[in-house]
């Protein structure tokens, strides 16, 4: 029998600081052993336990895309034992990760449509696996028009800086990012996410968009989809809780009788309706 | 199905006797209570009880778990060659179950045994674990109300060996494979149609002596549309928050992990946790979806009554009464359901 709770060994093979806070780094990890990864077949949108053996284990959504083989990465803000834990690691170091775990996002529901990506702060996670996954070249013919929307405060704290630069040059891709306040190198816009949203203004005819970030933005940034014409099908998140097994068992994550580990973390806001409010 | 008739004066003795062949879990006084306890070779166990102060789930779920050791290298902590780390279980046999603890094994199955997402420790246990039943001829408490969560005092769901008291015989009814494995330990005359009658009539008395009615099916539908309600903000005001009914209850199956390390060694365990603690759900960054007494309750009352019931079709509770003997403010569980088909 499978045993769901062993982490599979891996190896720190890369760690970028992304933030000039330094509090949120993306660590990109190597499967010790090559049938692992094999076994490990995942999709944009779901997440693993990073387990550090004498710490514990965190729940951290993929940020790497199915379409990057041979490695995994992750991008985590330094905030609990483990994630400060593996904060301290450096390359060359071994631990483990837990997974795939979850539902992800709905690709086949997402094949064919116009789709709209509205990101905030490090909430860009598992988005950014997303959209690798879909400008990919294999892919890219199954979706139909891609808008990036993507803000953080200042721009210290855009994460995948590099990505984004290469996304910008694209012409399958219109890419938008924006900061709360510049600073005086920056050139780039300014204005907060739910305004961004609204002046770009994107269609809402056979579209989807799939929406991360704090809690504040989605607040905001949703009535501007409803007056844009999305429905409520096609608007699409993910939730966060505190876990601990992962696979539905202990207790902890659920939002009415959904386990946000096991029938998460991806729901539509047509799906969040049906649940009670309590995450 | 086999059905013998047992001696009433030989029946502490066979099992005295299956102490010295494996490992027997049974009932017996410590102290002022009545604890499953490991029997040794030929001693008795108790027979007439009501029922033990603790669930057996322990023994299928304990509170404390070793999931897998691990070790210092240079270049981390690594999980040990995991040959020698079996999950330590042999074969068990859990005797004087009553019929309530029983059926909350076949509930806990459904968590544990999914079609995805297995759990090995559980069900590596469950399947080395025989459970005899004592069925309750006397019903133990005024707080039983398992006739009305789907169980009977006579009722052998999660039964392997089923036995009655008919008075002056066991009847033993051997109900699976694993039962029937008992069957020349236990040894006794062919019991016919006769004695089945007997056990049905101690049956319908039994169940008619439970006095405690509680609308537990009635409340699913109130439930499903009354997760905002005044009714929430006064049920947990005298709560203290200690836990004692989620680790009595035999269903209740929450649970932690953590790391534990001494030196260059660790291990990863998993503890009985409970939704009644604020840290349950409260996440690193502050937020706590459950901030209060108040969601958690309502949690607990949802978990068994609606979100059990929506992902098993089976209410999580078999009204054994623990919780409710044993609550220190005597919050009572059957009044709560009963004010809740009020709404």
């Amino acid at each position: 029998m499978q045993n769901p709770y062993i982490p599979i060994p891996v190896e720190v093979v890369k760690i970028v600081t992304e933030v000039d806070t330094k509090d949120i780094k993306t660590f990109r990890f190597a499967f010790l052993n090559k049938e692992d990864e094999a076994a490990f077949g995942y999709q944009p949108g779901q997440f693993a336990e990073l387990s550090i053996f004498g710490k514990g284990e965190s729940p951290i959504g993929i940020a790497s895309s199915p379409t990057q083989p041979g490695y995994l990465e992750f991008t985590v803000q330094r905030a609990g034992v483990v994630t400060s834990a593996l904060h301290e690691m450096e390359v060359g170091a071994v631990m483990g990760v837990r997974g795939p775990l979850g539902n992800s996002w709905p690709i086949d529901y997402l094949a064919g449509k116009n789709i709209v990506i509205v990101g905030g702060g490090f909430a860009f996670t598992t988005l950014r696996s997303l959209i690798n996954y879909m400008i990919d070249e294999k892919n890219r013919s199954r979706f139909g028009k891609i808008t990036v929307i993507y803000g953080a405060r200042t721009p210290g704290l855009l994460i995948y800086k590099d990505e984004l630069a290469a996304w910008a040059k694209r012409d399958d891709l219109a890419l938008h990012v924006t900061v709360d306040k510049g600073d005086t190198d920056w050139k780039g816009r300014e204005g907060f996410v739910p305004t961004v949203c609204k002046e770009v203004a994107p269609s809402s005819d056979n579209a989807v968009t799939v929406i991360c970030g704090p809690p504040i933005m989605i607040r905001f940034t949703l009535p501007v989809f409803f007056e844009l014409g999305f429905s409520k099908e096609n608007i699409i998140t993910s939730l966060e809780m505190r876990m601990k097994c992962g696979i539905g068992k202990c207790g902890r994550c659920n939002v009415g009788e959904k386990y946000v580990c096991k029938d998460g973390p991806v729901f539509s806001l047509a799906e969040l309706d049906k649940l009670t409010k309590e995450y | 199905m086999e059905k013998r008739l047992i001696k009433k004066e030989a029946l502490a003795g066979i099992v005295g006797e299956l102490a010295g062949r494996m490992r027997v879990y049974a009932p017996m006084q410590v102290e002022d209570q009545v604890l499953f306890r490991v029997l040794a070779k030929g001693e008795k166990p108790l027979l007439d009880f009501a029922n033990t102060r603790n669930a057996p789930k322990n023994f299928l779920f304990p509170r404390t778990e070793a999931l897998m050791k691990f070790t210092r290298t240079e270049k981390g902590m690594v999980r040990k060659d995991p040959a020698g780390e079996e999950i330590q279980s042999g074969e068990t046999l859990l005797f004087g179950v009553r019929p309530c603890d029983a059926r909350s094994f076949a509930l806990l199955d459904m968590l544990f045994d999914q079609d995805i997402y297995r759990d090995p420790y559980y069900i590596e246990r469950r399947a080395k674990t025989t459970v005899v039943v004592l069925g309750c001829v006397r019903v133990p408490y005024t707080t039983c109300f398992c006739t009305s969560v789907d169980g009977a005092p006579l009722a052998s769901d999660g039964a392997d060996l089923f036995l009655t008291d008919l008075g002056d015989a066991y009847l033993a009814e051997f109900l699976t494979p694993k039962g029937e494995a008992l069957l020349s330990a236990f040894g006794g005359a062919p019991a016919g149609e006769a004695e089945v009658k007997r056990k049905e009539a101690l049956a319908t008395q039994a169940a008619a002596e439970i006095r405690s009615r509680v609308p537990a099916h009635e409340v699913k539908p109130i439930l499903d549309t009354r997760f905002e309600d005044p009714f929430w903000n006064t049920l947990h005001q005298k709560c203290l928050a200690c836990g004692t009914c989620t680790y009595l209850c035999p269903t209740c199956h929450c649970f932690d992990i953590g790391d534990e390390v001494k030196g260059d060694e660790g291990v990863r365990i998993r503890n009985w946790d409970s939704c009644m603690f604020p840290l349950f759900t409260k996440e690193t960054s502050g937020h706590n979806p459950r901030p209060s007494q108040k969601e958690r309750w309502r949690q607990r009352v949802m978990h068994k009554f609606r979100y059990y019931v929506d992902n098993f079709q089976a209410i999580a509770c078999v009204g054994c009464g623990r919780c409710v003997m044993a609550c220190p403010v005597n919050l009572d569980i059957r009044k709560i359901v009963a004010d809740i088909a009020k709404l």
